[in-house]
């Protein structure tokens, strides 16, 4: 009996492997019992267990394909097993991959490794003279110089992704004149390949399999079977769960989106009330796109329409700009309705219409047709996975002056693991699709769903879902809401909390800075009221009702056990470490303490501290729990009493961003996503400390506003050191060696009562140079 | 007296070294940038108070716009030498050289000066001719700094807070002070970290090799050899603005250089040969923030890489101290290799700090062991990855971190920025002052405490003692900072509060404070009835703190006071509650 066939594919992400799975059942029912095709993420360096699976596999397939896998060290552990097994495998066909793996890819007679050589080698020796070959060897000679670059490095900065894949999808019609046989034949397959990977559909995903199997697995089950070309899908286009097929217009999607709005909901597709989710291409050809849809139902269902465009996601431009911007020659807009919408920027409606010159020097404007954009692919806005370009993103989403959030599927870990892990989002994930969208100005750092255990495509989150679409229906408000209904919390710092140091911030001068928002707030037509200086709103803050409660400032609001214990239904979790509510802390008489100052629409709050003081038991501790109950009644307060519709917090830094959770990629069960929970938060932050403000943006969901530091000078010389200074200077002009000799007695002695005794001053390079032996 | 008189007794040359050095000690501390106040948001910087910063900023090298820095164009065109290159032995200090170094810093100002006063143009012709520096090469420093000069004078910042609140687009903009990287201006930015798999730079990387070449020879002049192990802090703030200089200073001590991979991410380190690297390879017990963990999660798994790949190298034991280290351990320990070679330390997942900031702050410890023990607490998560290739995640290794931090012999930290010093914030103490305690303890003897200072033209090594002299010096006990700090009245009391307390926080963890830096603090703030009185209507509550502080220190032991002054101490202490309490 023949060995069942057997192919390993090695890829990243979680569009593949439903598709591969269905294809397996498919192809083993139809053609081959028993085959087996073995599947393993290589988004994440794997262990030795792993390895060692991986290596069995391996030594028993005849096909392998290696795709999207750019972890170096995946790829320096997966060169020599491809090539210790290269015997076994037939053919290794690698996609999209790092060029050092490029280059393993093995079909018949190609050799990625040596391919431009041998584009050179097929330009040079044309088999036939027929005008057929001629367009084979030119296509030859073309799609080895791409191989080539494939192999060699990155592709170029600033090319356009769609074009490749435009390109790409007239591939399947040009490869259809390229010989079976000859030299040819090999690169024609892994072109055919390729075009099959492309559009990830489960057809193509299965003929993708089939072909391979064809000509590499010698198994003449397969050999004559006839395949079907890729089915092709648009590069762009919009999707939506309900809709019965993609949308290539906007147009086509506005007619569908209203005709639907009349019947099943009633939402419009109002620029004011619109967001723009950026989707990636694979997940909705392959049909792995639950948590999409999830997610684009959560958002619906708080009142906002939604434009679900599918990105080419190397350069999000595209998209954005067919999907999200309505673009009028600029003579079409008249001057009347320009006038109307700058009067309408003075009373508050925020200005959308920008103009810009295109490329080609038109000039046109681009009116927003969404009010937020959220990129669910979790890569930079320009350039994907494999580079940046952040000065191009930025430079679009100014122009566009809407806000960019950047939300996380779990792809290359488990949902399972994400929910074990205190880590959260693990490092891989971390450091593509949080840092650098962070680079782009992303805010909203979620995680939204991911790959389960068992499953094999994506699931949603959720309650994560809930949280992001709740959290933009909050910024919309920001958006739209008359401003003189919208209620804001400014929140200022106490460490260590005694009032002295009220207004903590490393070199901000708070209660001016606040002083200063505020006046500013009641400019742009917020409902706040301004004390007459910032010294009396400091007054006013830290004296008020203080006294009576022995708190740090004026008490603004008591909060029963029992009010407590509905704002906060975790607050049993939190009576286990804090002992029952209220508990000693920011309690006074059975109740709950909130500290501040209410200013109109305004609420000016101090937040309380971590709550170590006099409990070094607390401090003791590696693992802090929780967040005692006058913290979390604080942010109960915020929002479900005072009523914010955004919390602003002044200066670097407080404790909420610290309180104990996951890393990045937060849960419900983590304490910051608990305590800012719908918020949007605003950080008034120190542009000089990245790294700490860089917690605050992943782990209180912040935006920070950066503020300079303060002036700075040289620290110069002042009372005995300054007279040192002269005295030096003085034994420096003369030469009198008598008077040096009684300067210097002088010289000392000042030297001696500022301290400066011989191991004082630093060492610089000089100094040691001259200590250390010569043979260093 | 009797010291005079013995200097007295020196020959003409050592007393005219003697003064040199004196010359660069006070140089040292005049020409130190310090904060001359605080930030009021939005609100734009004045004009007096830019030209320091432009002149440190015109002092280094701007490769982003071809600009090179101004004393080294004003010394080349006088054709005199002020640097020493790293590698070569550096410049004696001489009579001629401090007069030199004198001379380009005098042109350097006028220049700025003329610059701010006359603009670009004016200060180029004037360099053309007070020191033949080409007017390409001026034109180009002046561009960069009129740039500047014009964002701080038009600050934005509370226009973005405007935007942000009606949910507009905020730009994102990198994280640092101006001297580093000018482009965090303007400011009203939505600051942001790195990407992790970038770091180290190679720049950061060569930098490093001279920071770690210096810090080894220093340990070396004052005792003898290297050290068996260093423990290393390592934070998330420098590393983000340097892109990695801290991560490079341990792979350096290891003897590695970092890998990059086709797609220009570093994620594998190699061994630099031991002939090349020219000394061992050093020990490095990281201790690393649980902000540093969350930011480089990917630079974590590159720091356990590169202590595995030293520990696997066949060396001999006296030229891998790595190696040497988890060999004794498991020898005298009887404890598995995978247990000996862990190196990399935080705090448990999703857990931050060492809290030893928060006890010394709140008084709540008695021995000394208390604070050494509460950072191995806090910071004994392991990092990297076991045997089995899986992550740890920070898996508790208490007797692994006390076992690393036995064979430590020196602590050391890099500094980045002059703007954050470590008397500014309670942190320093807590990471470089709480690892110093746990070795003190762990091995019986007190290690060497470093401080790098790179944010300098040339980077330098100071022990902590040295450092927080220039920090009491240029910040604590300089009228030109407490008096801009008392601009701000309220908050600036609370300042000075604080950078006693942070002081106070090495004394607590590395017993580094001079008893005259307290004296010193109690005559300027406390003992002077006027500005006691000043604090006092400004801020009673931190004038109250600050007396305790000081007190506090007294009693600890921290502090030879003379009775006399203490006895005062208590009575303004008392007088100063009462006046809170109402009574008075």
């Amino acid at each position: 009996m023949k060995a069942s066939p057997k192919i390993t594919v090695l890829y990243v992400g979680s569009s593949l492997l439903a598709p591969l799975k269905q294809a397996e059942r498919e192809i083993e029912r139809a053609h081959a019992p028993g085959l087996r095709v073995a599947a393993y993420n290589f988004g994440a360096p794997l262990d030795e267990s792993q390895w060692r699976e991986v290596e069995r596999e391996l030594s028993e397939s005849q096909v392998v394909f290696v795709i999207h896998v750019t972890d170096g060290e995946n790829a320096s552990r997966l060169i020599p097993l491809l090539e210790k097994y290269s015997s076994t495998q037939r053919a290794v066909v690698v996609i999209n991959c790092m060029p050092e793996l490029m280059r393993q890819t093995r079909m018949g007679r190609l050799r990625f490794g040596r391919e431009s050589a041998e584009g050179r080698a097929a330009d040079a020796k044309p088999e036939g003279g027929a005008a057929r070959d001629g367009m084979a060897r030119r296509l030859a000679g073309r799609v080895g110089a791409w191989m080539g670059e494939q192999a060699r490095a990155r592709r170029r900065k600033g090319r356009s992704h769609t074009q490749y894949l435009r390109y790409i999808e007239r591939l399947p019609a040009l490869l259809r004149v390229v010989p079976n046989a000859g030299r040819l034949r090999d690169a024609k397959n892994y072109l055919s390949l390729f075009c099959y990977f492309l559009q990830p559909t489960p057809a193509n995903i299965r003929n993708m399999l089939l072909l391979a199997l064809k000509h590499y697995a010698a198994d003449a089950r397969f050999e004559r079977l006839e395949l079907p070309p890729p089915e092709s899908m648009p590069a762009v286009a919009i999707y939506h769960p309900d809709a019965p097929a993609l949308f290539e217009s906007f147009e086509a999607y506005r007619s569908w989106y209203e005709r639907r709005a009349g019947k099943f909901t009633n939402l419009k597709l109002d620029p004011q009330q619109t967001v723009g989710l950026l989707l990636m291409r694979p997940q909705i050809v392959s049909g792995a796109h639950a948590h999409y849809d999830a997610l684009i139902r959560a958002v619906e269902a708080e009142g906002l329409a939604t434009v679900p465009a599918i990105s080419t996601f190397m350069d999000n431009r595209e998209a954005c700009e067919m999907f999200f911007v309505e673009k009028r020659p600029l003579s079409v807009v008249s001057r009347s309705s320009r006038e109307a919408e700058r009067r309408l920027t003075k009373e508050g409606k925020r200005a959308t219409d920008r103009s810009k010159t295109t490329d080609d020097g038109q000039r046109t404007t681009g009116k927003p047709r969404v009010s937020q954009i959220v990129s669910l692919t979790g890569f930079s806005f320009v350039g994907g996975p494999a580079m940046n370009d952040s000065e191009a993103a930025v430079e679009f989403l100014r122009e566009l002056n809407v806000p960019f959030r950047s939300a996380v599927s779990l792809d290359v870990q488990t949902i399972e693991a994400w929910r074990d892990s205190w880590t959260g989002l693990n490092p891989v994930q971390a450091g593509m699709q949080i840092a650098i969208p962070e680079i782009d100005g992303a805010t909203e750092p979620f995680v939204y769903g991911g790959m389960s255990q068992s499953g094999a495509s994506p699931l949603p989150l959720e309650d994560r879902c809930q949280r992001i679409a709740r959290r933009l229906a909050r910024w919309n408000r920001l958006q739209v809401a008359p401003r003189s209904e919208i209620k804001l919390a400014l929140v200022v710092f106490c460490f260590p909390p005694n009032k002295g140091n009220t207004g903590t911030a490393a070199d901000l001068d708070v209660f001016p800075s606040v002083w200063e928002m505020l006046s500013r707030l009641r400019a742009e037509g917020y409902n706040v009221e301004v004390p007459a200086s910032a010294d009396e709103l400091r007054e006013r803050l830290l004296g008020g009702n203080s006294d009576s409660f022995a708190s740090t400032a004026n008490v603004a609001y008591r909060m029963t056990v029992e009010e407590y214990r509905r704002l906060c239904p975790f607050a049993s979790e939190i009576d286990a470490e804090w002992g029952t509510a209220p508990g000693a802390i920011n309690s006074f008489g059975g109740t709950l303490l909130v500290q501040g100052l209410q200013l109109g629409n305004a609420f000016v709050g101090v937040q309380p501290t971590f709550g170590y003081e006099g409990d070094p038991m607390k401090m003791l501790m590696a693992r802090g729990g929780a967040p005692h109950h006058g913290f979390a009644a604080f942010y109960a307060f915020i929002e479900k009493v005072f009523g914010a519709d955004s919390v602003v917090h002044v200066g670097t830094h407080g404790a909420l961003e610290f309180m104990p959770g996951k890393q990045v990629g937060l849960s419900e069960s983590c304490w910051p996503d608990r305590l800012v929970g719908e918020l949007p938060n605003l950080y008034v932050y120190s542009v000089n400390n990245p790294s700490e403000g860089s917690i605050a943006r992943r782990r209180s969901y912040a935006e920070l506003i950066s503020y300079l530091t303060p002036p700075v000078e040289d620290a110069g010389v002042y009372r005995d050191l300054a007279a040192l200074k002269e005295l030096l200077l003085a034994y420096r002009q003369t030469t009198d060696e008598g008077e040096r000799e009684q300067l210097y007695e002088s010289i000392e002695a000042k030297a001696a009562s500022l301290h400066f005794d011989g191991t004082t001053g630093s060492v610089g390079s000089a100094e040691v140079n001259r200590r250390t032996p010569a043979h260093v | 007296m009797s010291e005079i008189r013995e200097h007295t007794r020196l020959t003409k040359d050592e007393r005219d070294r003697r003064v040199l050095e004196l010359c660069e000690q006070v140089s040292e501390i005049e020409q130190r940038l310090i904060p001359t106040g605080l930030h009021v948001f939005g609100r734009a910087s004045v004009e007096a108070e830019r030209a320091d910063l432009l002149r440190m900023v015109a002092s280094f090298d701007r490769p982003e716009t071809g600009a090179r820095a101004l004393p080294q164009l004003i010394a080349e065109g006088l054709s005199v030498n002020t640097t020493s290159p790293p590698d070569e032995a550096a410049t004696e200090l001489s009579e001629q050289s401090l007069r030199a170094r004198e001379q380009v810093e005098a042109l350097t100002r006028e220049a700025v000066g003329r610059f701010l006063r006359e603009g670009s143009d004016a200060a180029c012709a004037w360099l053309e001719t007070a020191a033949r520096v080409d007017v390409v090469e001026s034109r180009r420093v002046f561009a960069v700094l009129e740039k500047i000069a014009a964002q701080l004078l038009d600050n934005r910042e509370l226009d973005a807070f405007a935007r942000a609140l009606r949910g507009e687009y905020i730009e994102p903009g990198p994280g640092a002070d101006i001297v580093q990287n000018p482009s965090i201006l303007p400011t009203g930015r939505n600051t942001h970290a790195v990407n992790p798999y970038s770091v180290p730079s190679d720049l950061a990387y060569a930098r490093a090799e001279r920071l770690v070449k210096l810090l080894l020879e220093r340990h070396r002049a004052e005792h003898g050899r290297y050290p068996a192990a260093l423990a290393l802090v390592l934070w998330g703030l420098d590393n983000i603005k340097t892109q990695g200089e801290g991560v490079a200073q341990a792979l350096w001590l290891l003897g590695v250089r970092p890998l990059r991979d086709g797609m220009n991410r570093v994620t594998d380190v190699e061994a630099i040969p031991l002939e090349q690297l020219g000394r061992p390879r050093i020990d490095v017990v990281m201790t690393v923030s649980g902000i540093f963990r969350d930011l480089f999660g990917a630079t974590m798994g590159l720091l356990d890489r590169a202590v595995q790949c030293v520990a696997a190298l066949d060396e001999p034991p006296e030229a891998n101290y790595v190696r040497r280290n988890i060999r004794a351990r498991m020898e005298a320990e009887a404890c598995p290799f995978e247990e000996a070679a862990l190196r990399v330390f935080s705090n448990a997942a999703g857990n931050y700090g060492t809290n030893v900031n928060f006890m010394v702050m709140d008084s709540q410890w008695e021995a000394d062991d208390t604070l050494a023990d509460l950072f191995v607490t806090r910071k004994c998560f392991a990092y990297g990855r076991d045997a089995e290739g899986r992550a740890l995640e920070g898996r508790e290794a208490r007797a692994a971190l006390n076992g690393a931090l036995a064979r430590v012999e020196a602590t050391y930290q890099n500094i980045d920025s002059f703007e954050i010093g470590i008397t500014d914030v309670d942190h320093y103490f807590e990471y470089l002052g709480g690892v110093s305690k746990a070795v003190e303890k762990q091995s019986d003897a007190r290690p060497a405490i470093y401080l790098s200072d790179a944010l300098s033209r040339e980077a330098k090594v100071r022990s902590v003692e040295e450092t927080i002299r220039l920090e009491t010096r240029t910040k604590t006990l300089n009228p030109k900072w407490y008096e801009g700090m008392l601009k701000h009245g309220f908050r600036g009391v609370a300042e000075i509060e604080s950078h006693v307390a942070n002081t106070f926080g090495w004394s607590a963890t590395a017993d580094a404070v001079d008893d005259w830096v307290y004296t010193e603090v109690a005559e300027t703030f406390v003992l002077d009835e006027q500005m006691l009185e000043r604090l006092r209507e400004l801020n009673p509550h931190s004038a109250r703190s600050l007396v305790a502080r000081l007190l506090e220190a007294q009693g600890r032991g921290f502090w030879q006071a003379e009775a006399e002054m203490i006895e005062r101490l208590r009575d303004i202490f008392t007088g100063l509650e009462d006046r809170i309490e109402g009574v008075a």
